[in-house]
């Protein structure tokens, strides 16, 4: 069937984090030809944000770079940055599907020399690291940007800005009048990998997200621990730069809550033990505290868990932190009673890290075309229709169950194509 | 530790409006947000944990169940839906039926299928002596201008003591005073029983006057004023309703004090003194402030419980319905005698009073055993909760 449309059976990946790539990578790998569409600048997703994986404690260029490597030699796989599904019609086998490019104001010609940027003297707050630093209007996403070209925000361009940028570029990369560009391709299944976003934390009112700096997120953390971070690797209080001597992990911060994100996050006790062990490496005498609900630590977890809470410095408290206080030294005071002593516990800590859950992308922004989804915003794989759900926008997973469900989903992709 | 759960207590508080307390996954949430608990003893996590281990004497014991004001904080802020303010209000409900004395009595207040018998008491006690009294008879219009109801029970010429005033005492008094009995008994058990398991020095007491002084008039200060329940937010509107009716149901004792002192001992002296009250009199003025406050108050807390009902799915109990029926029944009937005698019509006038004779019987006769029992047990918790921190108990 799909050999009459003129095609191999080719599928679209939506999205372009960890489970598309590998989606897209198996996919072609088999021998069909993929579409690989990313809404952002540059592919990597959540994972690129990361600053270690768990349990391994390896940094996120290990699987990413090998992956870029193996889509940029794969003929099969075309790749589109800031670029989103419009509208899909036809039917499972034989789907048109519109795509829309958004305006980079930036062309191939771009070589990443950065010159644009170093002449660019406008600035926004840099998205990548949760606005924790600004980076400049014309930017490399980050450092380990694929495709390796610089992206211009416009609307932040003053028309001075505008023609610094334009006249820094010694290879016409630079261009403003760039518009936005509707294309369709044929497919015979498509893969939504569409991930997730960090929960809203301003969203619960009781743990004061925002109105002290010295409460944060924990992929902000992951950002700050990071090389490539607002503060190349180092962990201390934003605003005043504090070390840290105490720290506080709030637990199911907005997960585990029908007020907020009804379900499981999965990976958010793992990430904090994680992230205890960025701290220990740059404060091996700071008092670690972690409030939890439970600690969900699946499997071969159990031995990272293990490890980390015979930690000499580290409180684990069951109890979750229902309210804060903000303390005048910049310093915040959790609040929560211990379960297991039946007390309520006021503890003062230089910093307080919120572990926020996982919400699917869809949940927000609502999904393109009529597919089924959860009452959470999760898609719902209906593979007769061709409409297949892979990594966190399937349920909340972990690296690697992510990668494990986008080649589950490419092969239900290409069993489609091939019938 | 060995737990055996006592499943029937357990199923019994799920139909007393704990229906969601299997829920809880005991992430403490409500400890932290209930404006009432306390940093050495919060509660209502541990609460909800007793309840579905189905451990009712620790439940029984527990003084933090009657400090909660079911104020809806913990409710709004729970995770899972599991509603603690609801569950600890189910929790009270078994409680005055445990504490109640005469048990049988206690029970048959505790569920809607005693309803006939609870209105069929006091209907047929009070018709019984309406027909002993042998006045039977509905007033000419002059009779009912001259002494409205005061010879709804007739009249008689021993002047010492007005007949009306003898049959409304003959029934009343044993209400109340079964009442007060009980209250009494229920309030010593769950002394005794809070004692032992909070482990409290019993060599070492205070006077009656220190006990009162130091623990019990401080309590009713904070209760007169509501100073806890000020410092809910959810449900922060049922002190609107509750103050007031707090307030009227304190007024309308003060009137009943003074008009039987003023028919029954002043008006030996001044006969002129009989007779209802006119409207200008200051006591008629807080009758009448008092009913209209009454029925403002037990109004709010009418469209709050329907409104926490559609809102917030709080489950619908006989245990907080039945005691909103009666005031208001009390409320209606009471202002609709008077409106009926300044009306004239002493027929309609009769039964409506009939009715609110009965009304007050089953609030007095019932106190002990419907949600209005928290008047006595509350006090009593927070007079515990003061005691069993002081030097007394600690010794």
């Amino acid at each position: 069937m799909t050999d009459e449309q003129g095609t191999t059976g080719a599928v679209l990946v939506v999205g372009g984090g960890i489970s598309g790539l590998t989606a897209a990578l198996e996919t072609a790998e088999v021998g069909n030809d993929v579409f690989l569409v990313e809404k952002g600048p540059s592919f990597g997703g959540r994972v690129a944000q990361l600053n270690q994986y768990f349990p391994k404690l390896c940094p996120p260029s290990c699987g990413l770079e090998i992956n870029f490597r193996r889509i940029r030699d794969n003929r099969r796989i075309r790749t589109y940055t800031m670029t989103t599904v419009k509208a899909v019609s036809g039917g499972p086998g034989n789907y048109e599907v519109t795509l829309e490019t958004s305006p980079r104001y930036v062309n191939s010609n771009c070589t990443a020399c950065g010159d644009c940027a170093a002449a660019c003297p406008d600035e926004i707050a840099n998205e990548f690291n949760f606005g924790m630093n600004s980076c400049k209007a014309a930017y490399l996403p980050h450092e380990m940007a694929f495709p390796r070209r610089y992206v211009i925000d416009k609307g932040a361009l003053t028309s001075a800005g505008a023609e610094a940028v334009k006249a820094a570029c010694k290879y016409d990369a630079v261009d403003l009048e760039m518009k936005p560009e509707t294309f369709t391709v044929h497919v015979s299944s498509i893969v939504w990998a569409t991930g997730w976003v960090p929960y809203d934390a301003t969203r619960m009112e009781s743990l004061k997200f925002g109105q002290s700096k010295a409460i944060i997120t924990n992929m902000m953390l992951e950002r700050m621990a990071a090389p490539n971070g607002p503060t190349g690797g180092k962990i201390h209080r934003p605003g005043d730069g504090k070390a840290i001597e105490s720290i506080a992990f709030v637990q199911c911060a907005g997960s585990r809550d029908e007020n907020h994100l009804e379900y499981c996050s999965h990976v958010c006790c793992m990430a904090t033990f994680k992230q205890m062990s960025y701290i220990r490496e740059q404060y091996p005498e700071a008092q670690i505290y972690v409030f939890y609900i439970d600690l969900r630590t699946p499997g071969k977890y159990e031995k990272f868990r293990e490890s980390w809470m015979s930690d000499a410095k580290a409180t684990f408290i069951k109890g979750k932190v229902a309210d804060m206080t903000i303390e005048a030294d910049g310093g915040v005071t959790v609040i929560a009673e211990n379960a297991l002593t039946a007390e309520k516990i006021s503890q003062k800590v230089d910093m307080a890290v919120l572990a926020t859950g996982m919400q699917p992308s869809f949940a927000l922004q609502g999904a393109p075309v009529a597919l089924e989804m959860d009452p959470s915003g999760f898609v719902i794989s209906d593979a007769a229709r061709g409409m297949i759900a892979a990594g966190c926008a399937k349920k909340p997973a972990d690296v690697v169950t992510c990668t494990q469900s986008s080649t589950a989903a490419a092969l239900k992709a290409i069993q489609l194509s091939r019938r | 530790m060995n737990v055996q759960p006592d499943l029937e207590f357990i199923r019994t508080l799920k139909e007393a409006g704990g229906d969601t307390l299997k829920k809880c996954y005991q992430c403490a949430t409500c400890s932290v947000a209930c404006p009432l608990s306390k940093d050495g003893k919060p509660f209502p996590r541990k609460e909800m944990i007793w309840s579905q281990w189905g451990m009712k004497e620790k439940l029984l014991t527990d003084p933090d169940v009657f400090l909660c004001h079911q104020c809806g904080d913990c409710t709004t802020k729970c995770p899972r839906g599991a509603k603690p303010g609801d569950v600890l209000g189910a929790i009270r409900s078994y409680a005055y039926t445990f504490y109640g004395w005469p048990k049988p009595l206690a029970k048959l207040a505790s569920s809607a299928k005693g309803l006939p018998i609870l209105i069929g008491i006091p209907v047929v006690v009070i018709f019984v002596m309406w027909l002993l009294s042998g006045a039977m008879h509905i007033p000419t219009k002059e009779q009912f201008a001259s002494h409205g109801y005061q010879q709804f029970f007739g009249s008689w010429d021993f002047k010492w003591y007005a007949k009306n005033i003898f049959f409304i005492v003959l029934i009343m008094l044993p209400s109340l005073g079964l009442a007060l009995f009980s209250a009494f008994m229920g309030i010593r058990k769950m002394w005794q029983k809070m004692s032992e398991e909070a482990g409290l020095n019993s060599q070492y007491r205070p006077s009656v006057g220190q006990f009162f002084s130091d623990f019990l008039w401080p309590s009713l200060v904070e209760i007169v004023k509501h100073s806890r329940f000020r410092e809910c937010t959810t449900h922060i509107d049922r002190v609107r309703g509750h103050l007031p009716l707090m307030l009227a149901f304190i007024g309308l004792f003060i009137v009943t004090c003074w008009s039987l002192l003023k028919n029954d001992i002043l008006g030996l002296i001044w006969p002129s003194l009989h007779g209802p009250l006119p409207l200008t009199d200051p006591f008629k003025i807080l009758a009448n402030v008092s009913a209209i406050a009454l029925l403002f108050g037990i109004g709010v807390l009418w469209s709050n419980r329907k409104k926490a009902e559609q809102d917030l799915n709080t489950q619908a109990t006989f245990y907080d319905w039945f005691l909103i029926w009666e005031i208001a029944a009390v409320g209606v009937t009471g202002l609709g005698a008077e409106l009926l005698r300044w009306a004239g019509m002493p027929f309609i006038g009769y039964i409506v009073y009939f009715f609110h004779l009965v009304a007050v019987m089953m609030l007095f006769l019932y106190l002990p055993y419907t949600k209005l029992a928290h008047m006595i047990f509350r006090t009593t918790a927070y007079t515990f909760e003061k005691y069993r921190t002081s030097v007394y108990a600690r010794g």
